[in-house]
């Protein structure tokens, strides 16, 4: 199976010079599959967590973008129950200027500034529009139980 | 082709049935919205019409282990139903005796296996056979 050399290149500058809280290594039996980690923001409700992500690079990626996932349960308005996430450049806003670091860099941002008015997760928004700080100790609660690292 | 693997091909899955499939005779879902492994869903097939099955709904699990869709998944039907396929103890389809599952290709899906069934229930052998009474359960 060829790997286009834009994903060979991505690829060994991620693991080569990776984007600081971040890591990325692909899969030995699918190169198109990534497992990621990333560093909760200091500052933030997630901060001290370590949250595991899956990313996938679909067939007609840079075209279309990254498949991005948390695998580890976490409290945030824009990251539903199955780990989904609510993010525009892994919609409508894709460019195929971007890159896979990018994209974690922006979910690593989404942590620092979740936004609660654009929500996957209904009741989590819910509960950060009404009651941020109330909201911010539950997060801090699932960080601590789930993403310690 | 990339490969997809089995998480992202099941939240594909998950997406496709939320929507709704064809004209709703077969559907799907996750048992438990929390499943994050997304191993255990739920599946609906209503009775084909001018069968013994016509307006009977039958529901299924379907278990997707860990090496879906490189192997398919465990099918159990909760519903009472005589089919030469379906374990009458237990309810599980056995999948030796079911084309889709025996002949198991990546490309098939928790859909085409309610698919098949369904077209099953319609099969000249199948669609006359006795069945238990409506609503009854296996487990």
């Amino acid at each position: 199976m060829a790997l286009p050399k834009r994903i060979i290149k991505e690829t060994e500058r991620l693991v080569a010079d990776p984007a600081p809280g971040i890591t990325a290594a692909p899969h030995d039996d699918n190169l198109r599959y990534f497992d990621v980690t990333i560093q909760g923001p200091d500052g933030s409700p997630f901060q001290n967590g370590v949250f595991r992500l899956e990313l996938f690079l679909p067939e007609e990626y840079p075209m279309s973008p990254p498949k991005v996932r948390f695998l580890t349960k976490i409290y945030h308005p824009n990251i539903d129950k199955l780990g989904r996430i609510c993010l525009d450049i892994l919609k409508d806003k894709w460019s195929p200027a971007l890159q896979i670091r990018t994209v974690l860099l922006s979910v690593q941002a989404l942590l620092s500034a979740p936004n609660p008015d654009d929500p996957l997760a209904t009741d989590v928004a819910k509960h950060y529009k009404e009651n941020e700080k109330d909201a911010q100790r539950v997060s801090r609660e699932w960080t601590e139980k789930y993403a310690s690292a | 082709m990339a490969k997809v693997p089995r998480n992202f091909r099941l939240l594909e899955e998950l997406e496709k049935g939320e929507k709704g499939i064809g004209d709703g005779s077969c559907s799907y879902g996750l048992e438990d919205g929390d499943d994050i492994m997304m191993s255990h869903w739920n599946g609906t097939i209503i009775g084909p019409g001018h069968t013994v099955h016509e307006n009977r709904i039958y529901s299924l699990k379907i278990t997707c282990g860990d090496h879906y869709p490189d192997q398919p998944p465990v099918v159990q039907f909760i519903s009472r139903v005589n089919l030469p396929f379906v374990n009458q103890v237990d309810g599980r389809v056995d999948p030796t005796k079911l084309p889709v599952l025996s002949h198991w290709s990546r490309n098939s899906s928790i859909e085409t296996v309610l698919v098949e069934i369904r077209r099953e229930m319609a099969s000249f052998n199948n669609r006359k056979l006795p069945q238990p009474p409506e609503g009854s359960t296996f487990l």
